[in-house]
C-alpha cells in the first residue's frame, strides 16, 4: 500500500516540473515562437546567464529543448507542452481577467470541457450594467444582435423585452437566419402566445430546437461575436453583466459549446 | 505572448507546490469526505492530511462544513484545468517513442491544443519479433471497416486488395495522396468495381503533386496516426491508435484541416 501511495503522489511530479520553476517554464515559453540564442533568451528575460544555463541543461537533458549550433529550439515533445502550457496559463488568465464573473454565477451549464477551454475567451471583456445606465449590458447585446445576419443562441428564459427586439431585427431582415435551442417548458409557453407563435416560432427565418434539458446559460453567437450571461447561484437570471468576444477564438468556443447541447436536441427543422 | 514571472496567481502555485494538496484535492473533486475518510482513501499520513487540509482551509480552497470538506467552486476550476494539463504531459510522456524526433508541423495548435483527446490510445511498435505489427493492425481495422478516410504517405502492397473488398461490400473510401501513390493505389483496383464505387460517390480521391507526411486512417471507429521522422523519412514501426468518440472527433478535424489546406 505504501508502494501505491508512492506512486499516486508521484504522479503530479511533471506538473510540479514544468509549472514551479520560473526559470524552466519562462524559457519554454520564450521559445515557443523562435529558436534563439543564450544572448537572446538572456536579453528577453533578463536573468544572468548562469540561471539561464542550468534551466537549458534540465531541459536539454529531459529532451524538451535541443542546441543546434548557438541556437536553442523546442523539440517536438518540446512543442507539445509548451502549447498547453501557455493553454494553461491563458485558461488562468481568463478567469483571473473576470473572476468576480465567474465567481459570482452558477456555471453548471458550461460543462467541464468548455471550462477547461476557458483560454478561448483569454480576449473577453465584461460589459456591465451601471446604477446610472441600467440596461448597459442588453442594450450592448441588442447593438450586436444587429452586427449579424446569422444568429444562434442558447436562450434559457421567457423574455418579452429579448423577444421585442428579435422580432424587430427578423422583420427589418437584419436578421436572415436564427437559430434558437430552448427548453421544453419554455418553448411551451412561447406556443401559449398566437403573437409569438407568429413572429418567431413560425417565421421561416428562424429554426427552433428544444431540448429535455434545461441549462443555465444564455449564449448568443455569429460569424462576428459571442455573448454569455448566466444565473446567479441563487437560480436568478442576471442581466447585468454579459461576457462579449468578437475573437476567432472565442467563436469557436461557443460554437463547441452550442453543438453540445445541440446534439440533444429533438430536431424539428 | 508576454509573460513575467508571476505568470502563476500564488494561491494557484500554492496548490501545484504540493503533491499532497494535488492529492486531496483530486479526492474532494471526486466527492466531499472527512479528513478521516480522506486518510482511508489516499493512505497518507492523518498529520499531512489534516495540515494541508487547514492549510487549504485557510487559503479558501476547501470549505469545512459539520467535519466534511467540500472543494471551493473556483478552486475546483483551476484545479481540473491543472488535470488537463496533466493528461497532456501524460499524452506526451505515454508515446514519447512516438513524437519525439518526430515531425508534428502537420498536427495545427488547435489540435495540440486538444492532445488530451488522444490520451486513451495505445502506441503500437514493430519488435524485433513481430516487425509487421503496426502493419498487421492497421490490416485487421481495414478487414473490418466499412467507412475509411485516410491521408496515405504511402501504400502498403496490400492495401489495394483490402480497398477493393470494401468498395466491393458497398463501403465508403475518402484518401489524400500524392499522383505516384495515387497510380500505385488505383491501378491495381478493379475498374468496374471502382467506377461504381465512384459513380456512387463511395470513393474520393483527392491527388496532390507534392507529398504529405504524416499518415491518418480512420477506419469505422478507429483511429490510426503515424508521423516522419525528423530525418524526412516515414517510421513505419509505430502507430497510434485509439478508438474513443472523442480520438475519432480529434482525427477527423486533422483530417479536415489538412484537407482544407491542400486542396
Amino acid at each position: 500500500m505504501a508502494a501505491k501511495n508512492m506512486n499516486e503522489t508521484r504522479e503530479f511530479k511533471n506538473v510540479k516540473y514544468l509549472l514551479t520553476s520560473s526559470m524552466r517554464t519562462l524559457i519554454l515559453v520564450v521559445l515557443y515562437n523562435n529558436n534563439k540564442t543564450l544572448n537572446e533568451i538572456r536579453d528577453e528575460l533578463q536573468k544572468p546567464s548562469a540561471t539561464i544555463l542550468h534551466g537549458l541543461k534540465e531541459l536539454e537533458e529531459n529532451n524538451l529543448i535541443k542546441k543546434d549550433k548557438k541556437e536553442y529550439s523546442l523539440t517536438s515533445n518540446g512543442y507539445l507542452l509548451s502549447t498547453n502550457i501557455i493553454k494553461l496559463i491563458n485558461n488562468w488568465y481568463s478567469i483571473e481577467t473576470h473572476k468576480d464573473f465567474w465567481n459570482s454565477h452558477d456555471l453548471s451549464g458550461i460543462p467541464e470541457e468548455y471550462l477547461n477551454k476557458l483560454y478561448l475567451l483569454k480576449d473577453a471583456e465584461l460589459v456591465s450594467s451601471t446604477t446610472s445606465d441600467l440596461s448597459n449590458a442588453f442594450n450592448t447585446y441588442i447593438q450586436l444582435l444587429r452586427t449579424s445576419a446569422s444568429i444562434k443562441m442558447i436562450l434559457p428564459i421567457y423574455s418579452e423585452n429579448h423577444f421585442k427586439y428579435i422580432i424587430k431585427l427578423l422583420k427589418s431582415d437584419s436578421i436572415q437566419h436564427l437559430t434558437i435551442l430552448i427548453n421544453k417548458k419554455i418553448l411551451r409557453t412561447m406556443r401559449k402566445s398566437r403573437y409569438l407563435k407568429k413572429t418567431i416560432l413560425k417565421n421561416r427565418k428562424v429554426t427552433v430546437l428544444d431540448m429535455d434539458r434545461n441549462p443555465k446559460i444564455f449564449l448568443t453567437y455569429s460569424e462576428e461575436f459571442m455573448t454569455l450571461t448566466l444565473f446567479f447561484k441563487d437560480k436568478h437570471y442576471d442581466d447585468s453583466q454579459m461576457i462579449v468576444d468578437r475573437s476567432e477564438n472565442s467563436i469557436r468556443w461557443a460554437k463547441g459549446l452550442f453543438n453540445y447541447y445541440m446534439e440533444d436536441s429533438n430536431d424539428r427543422q | 505572448m508576454m509573460i513575467d514571472e508571476n505568470y502563476i496567481d500564488k494561491d494557484i502555485l500554492f496548490i501545484v507546490n504540493s503533491e499532497i494538496r494535488l492529492q486531496i484535492l483530486t479526492e474532494l473533486k471526486n466527492e466531499p469526505q472527512t479528513v478521516r475518510e480522506l486518510v482511508d482513501r489516499t493512505n497518507m499520513a492523518y498529520s499531512s492530511v489534516s495540515n494541508n487540509l487547514s492549510k487549504l482551509e485557510y487559503k479558501n480552497h476547501v470549505i469545512k462544513e459539520d467535519r466534511i470538506y467540500t472543494i471551493n467552486p473556483m478552486t475546483r476550476i483551476y484545479f481540473d484545468q491543472i488535470m488537463e494539463f496533466k493528461k497532456s504531459i501524460d499524452v506526451v510522456q505515454n508515446f514519447n517513442n512516438f513524437w519525439y524526433k518526430h515531425d508534428i508541423t502537420y498536427i495545427n495548435i488547435n489540435l495540440i491544443e486538444d492532445i488530451t483527446k488522444l490520451y486513451k490510445s495505445k502506441l503500437i511498435e514493430t519488435n524485433p519479433i513481430d516487425i509487421y505489427k503496426t502493419h498487421n493492425n492497421i490490416k485487421k481495422n481495414l478487414e473490418k471497416s466499412r467507412n475509411v478516410k485516410g491521408i496515405l504517405p504511402y501504400i502498403h502492397p496490400e492495401y489495394p486488395k483490402l480497398m477493393e473488398k470494401i468498395l466491393k461490400s458497398n463501403g465508403k473510401i475518402e484518401l489524400i495522396m500524392e499522383k505516384s501513390i495515387y497510380r500505385g493505389l488505383i491501378s491495381q483496383i478493379d475498374e468496374k468495381v471502382k467506377r461504381q464505387a465512384k459513380k456512387e460517390g463511395r470513393l474520393k480521391i483527392h491527388v496532390l503533386k507534392e507529398n504529405l507526411e504524416i499518415y491518418l486512417l480512420i477506419c469505422d471507429n478507429k483511429m490510426n496516426l503515424g508521423l516522419f521522422k525528423n530525418d524526412g523519412s516515414y517510421d513505419q514501426n509505430r502507430i497510434l491508435t485509439s478508438d474513443t468518440h472523442e480520438s475519432i472527433n480529434w482525427a477527423n478535424s486533422l483530417f479536415d484541416t489538412i484537407k482544407e489546406k491542400v486542396i
